[in-house]
């Protein structure tokens, strides 16, 4: 009965505020009997709701709409009482200089999340301003404030679709802008890519940084490795239909009916590091290779460069119906006795196979290469 | 005489910034400013036919559906596609309707309401449920610990909100249904489209895949809750709301001149002929015209592009779009814009050799239906005029008051035919009529383009294949030619001649300024 009156969570039960908790350490990747407490616990500890200030550079609101589609919480219960959204253009009521004063009054307390959304204009510091300010100024100045910032979405992380050949604006992510800009030496910036921001890693990662006290592990390009250190291919429900040589050749045909491998036409999923398969998108309903689409690799740098066109064969992957003995010799011995029938290729050895074979354009996590 | 610079407008889709004479108590001159320029048309050159439609649909992640379909239909078009098979034709239908749903709810709850809707004077409402008691629990506790939120700062002490308290709570608890509810069309669009935003199952030549059965049971359960909503709740809020915002029935008129291409093909894929079908509407003289996509010409005096880039060219003249920025207008107003200033990214989008700026949104579409009269439009436009007072008289529409009720309207037509799109795939899938895709040869040149609405107005796209690549690409977006800045005789674009006129009774805040631009749905 000690816990019915819960500032935090006005209208929950206790029962219900644990069970939403475990739904969130699950999206943190914890698990057993003592997560959920553990994360109740973090939060209740707060003695106010953590502040967020949400930043929207060069986008198209696609990050913001899919935050929207959040469900563990859902947005109402995400925006009003697990955190303090106190500045995020979109949603706010207030406009023009009473907005500009929800700003303030957020950013110089200097006790707030940052979140940025959209790319930052760093060759025509004009083509994105807000209040008069550019977004460079506006960044810079609210990352130094903030206790942490979280780019979302692959503008914010990496430039995205507007920092494309020739890059007209030349926008940049966040970190990029700060080293190269913003003359600040190492920034910390939790980059969460993908073509938009997913809803539950930006919950997850906010939560993360509250529950751990800490910033998640991050990979060479800045991303959480626990959200981003496999590749849509390793877990892709389709993959079984790779292993055993079964490809689309035409949107349409039967493979397409019957969910064969998308590769054929243009599936970047071996090159993409990416949880779609397993958390899935929009509650779980369904994620871009379930609709039949082929992976664009949205996650990646400089996507919409290095991997369209996004309805052909990405180069230098090599199919289990491909390899010749030459191959074979080079690196891929174990899969010898497996012979060279595309249907008896297993899934373990396939493993092997992406390992040992060249990739065009891969960013292996962790690695030194693969940076912008 | 004073200037009221309101930068940022919240609550929209960009970035975009406002300047107001404003002189006895009312409005006399205005300017929009979009702040935000990322060149799509500039990257999106020399690109893959097939793949362009991906980059089209990030150009809006509120809207991108019916970028995608835009995008799709001006390749194929450039192709030689003249129709598409009619389980396509149905598909796509079925993800447009998803698009509209989630779009106009999100809109007249989330980021229209607030303009109406005062809530912490929910507080001072007697709840008559435990529903509403524990909504009003849940903004109390909000307001209680300090931590306003998305709440802070707004005009609440302004003697333009209206509301009963009661109602204040009421629709207050329906901003916070209405999260949940948008999540079903959307889900409803993943499902179908892999995810929402930014779908993945369009392609030049068709979809992807044939949804399953599952799939489209799915859509059909979903829409079915949306459609509940929009009768039951969203349509009786508009209805609850309108008679204590009436004055919003005699401002906001603007420049008299609607557009719309149309939007969800019926069989015959007759542009004239969709369930929101195509037309225009000049100098406020509410008869039907038809229009061509050929009709829409670039100006570029007064926006950061050389003088001569637009003069009147088409879009796809207009080509390669090089920016010169000049000088940002000073933040309070007291620089400019000037006579011949250049003050905005946008570029001036005008109407055939009359230069009309043309207003395009459901109030366009819904008035284009009503005339070419669809049933449906017909009868609910008769219903609501006759609910607010004025039957028989649709020239009330032609205000702040119409552009909000034409949304809601628009809503409930397209949930209303939400069903039937299914309905007719899953006969086509039993008929055997399962074609959903056609490769088509890029290889050849040629020139193509494609008119659908996207939920906030007229949208088309435009484009030039050459050597297998794109050779010059053109979107119009409807806040392209809602938020046009002055043409190059001076003329002011539709939402700058909405705002003159408008009264502001307290210039520290002007709210009716924000009612009047987010009428447009920016």
């Amino acid at each position: 009965m000690e816990h019915e009156e819960m500032s935090l969570f006005p209208g929950l039960s206790r029962r219900d505020f644990l069970k939403s908790c475990g739904a969130l350490a699950g999206l943190i990747g914890l698990s057993g009997p003592m997560a959920a407490p553990r994360v109740a616990r973090a939060l209740e500890q707060m003695a106010k709701r953590p502040s967020v200030v949400w930043s929207c550079f060069q986008e198209c609101l696609g990050c913001s709409i899919n935050l929207l589609q959040s469900r563990k919480p859902n947005p109402a219960n995400l925006i009003l009482q697990q955190i303090s959204l106190d500045y995020h253009e979109a949603v706010m009521a207030a406009a023009g200089s009473q907005a500009e004063k929800s700003f303030r009054e957020t950013v110089d307390s200097k006790d707030f999340y940052y979140v940025v959304e959209g790319g930052i204009a760093t060759g025509i510091p004009e083509a994105c301003t807000i209040g008069g300010k550019t977004s460079m100024d506006i960044c810079k100045d609210t990352y130094q404030k903030a206790k942490a910032t979280i780019a979302i979405g692959t503008c914010a992380t990496y430039g995205g679709i507007q920092a494309a050949k020739p890059n007209p604006t030349g926008s940049k992510g966040v970190a990029d802008f700060l080293r190269e800009d913003g003359g600040i030496k190492d920034p910390v910036v939790i980059n969460s890519p993908r073509c938009p921001g997913n809803a539950d890693d930006t919950v997850a990662i906010l939560l993360y940084a509250i529950v751990n006290k800490k910033l998640p592990e991050l990979d060479s390009l800045g991303r959480p490795k626990f959200l981003f250190g496999q590749t849509v291919h390793d877990n892709c429900e389709r993959r079984g239909h790779f292993d055993a040589g079964e490809f689309v050749e035409q949107f349409g045909d039967e493979g397409s009916q019957e969910g064969w491998c998308l590769y054929k036409v243009g599936c970047k999923g071996p090159v993409a590091y990416a949880p779609c398969p397993k958390t899935r998108w929009n509650a779980n309903t369904a994620w871009p290779v379930s609709a039949g689409g082929p992976c664009i690799a949205c996650s990646e740098p400089d996507f919409w460069d290095k991997h369209s066109p996004f309805y052909e064969k990405a180069p230098g992957i090599m199919l289990p119906g491909d390899i010749t003995p030459t191959q074979i010799g080079v690196g891929l011995g174990a899969l010898t006795a497996a012979g060279i029938g595309a249907h008896f290729v297993g899934q373990a050895a396939t493993g092997r196979l992406f390992k040992g074979a060249p990739v065009e354009g891969q960013n292996e996590p962790g690695s030194e290469e693969g940076g912008k | 005489m004073t200037k009221v610079v309101i930068d940022p407008i919240t609550r929209i889709e960009g970035h975009l910034r406002i300047t107001c004479v404003v002189e006895n108590g009312k409005v006399t001159d205005a300017w929009n400013t979009a702040t935000m320029f990322r060149g799509f048309e500039i990257f999106m050159k020399d690109r893959d036919p097939k793949s362009i439609w991906q980059f089209a649909q990030r150009i809006c992640g509120v809207c991108p559906t019916p970028h995608a379909y835009n995008s799709v239909r001006a390749v194929e078009n450039a192709a030689g596609m003249k129709t598409v098979p009619d389980s396509v034709r149905l598909i796509r239908n079925m993800m447009e309707t998803t698009q509209l749903a989630y779009d106009h709810i999100l809109w007249f709850y989330h980021l229209n309401g607030f303009d109406y809707v005062n809530v912490p004077n929910a507080l001072n409402a007697k709840p008559g449920t435990p529903g509403l008691k524990a909504v009003q629990d849940q903004v109390k506790a909000v307001v209680d610990s300090g931590q306003l939120g998305p709440f802070a700062n707004m005009y609440w002490d302004h003697p333009g909100y209206k509301l009963p308290a009661d109602m204040d709570l009421e629709i207050t608890a329906h901003y916070l249904q209405a999260l949940d509810i948008q999540q079903k069309a959307c889900d409803a669009s993943a499902v179908l489209g892999g995810r929402y935003p930014m779908i993945n199952n369009y392609v030049p030549g068709g979809v992807t895949q044939m949804p399953s059965i599952e799939d489209i049971e799915f859509y059909i359960s979903q829409m079915g809750i949306v459609k509940d909503f929009i009768d039951t709740v969203m349509v009786p809020d508009l209805l609850a709301i309108a008679p204590y915002y009436l004055d919003l029935a005699t401002y906001g008129k603007g420049v008299g001149n609607f557009l719309t291409w149309g939007v969800l093909d019926e069989k015959s894929q007759d542009p004239y002929d969709r369930l929101f079908p195509r037309g225009g509407i000049f100098d406020g003289k509410l008869a039907l015209e038809k229009v061509d996509l050929a009709e829409a010409r670039k100006y570029t005096k007064t926006s950061w592009f050389p003088d001569d880039l637009g003069g009147g060219k088409h879009p796809l003249e207009v080509g390669q779009i090089p920016q010169q920025f000049t000088k940002m207008p000073a933040m309070d107003g007291t620089a400019g814009p000037a006579a011949n200033d250049k003050y905005d990214w946008t570029q001036a989008l005008r109407y055939g050799k009359e230069v009309r700026p043309m207003e395009v949104g459901p109030l366009a579409q819904v008035l284009v239906a009503y005339l070419a009269g669809r049933p449906e439009a017909k009868k609910l436009v008769d219903d609501t005029l006759a609910a607010i007072g004025h039957a028989g008289d649709p020239t009330v529409l032609l205000s702040n008051l119409g552009r909000v009720a034409a949304r809601v309207l628009k809503a409930k037509i397209n949930s209303d035919n939400a069903l039937r799109w299914a309905n007719e795939l899953l006969a086509n899938i039993g008929s055997g009529e399962t074609k959903i895709y056609e490769e088509l040869d890029f290889s050849k040149d040629g020139t193509g383009e494609s008119g659908w609405d996207a939920p906030r107005g007229a949208l088309a796209h435009y484009a030039k294949i050459k050597g297998g690549k794109i050779d010059t690409y053109a979107a119009n977006p409807p806040s392209n030619w809602n938020l046009s800045p002055r043409d190059d005789n001076g003329v002011r674009g539709p939402v700058e001649e909405a705002l003159v006129g408008i009264p502001v009774v307290d210039t520290e805040k002007p709210l009716e300024i924000l009612r009047t631009v987010h009428t447009f749905d920016p």
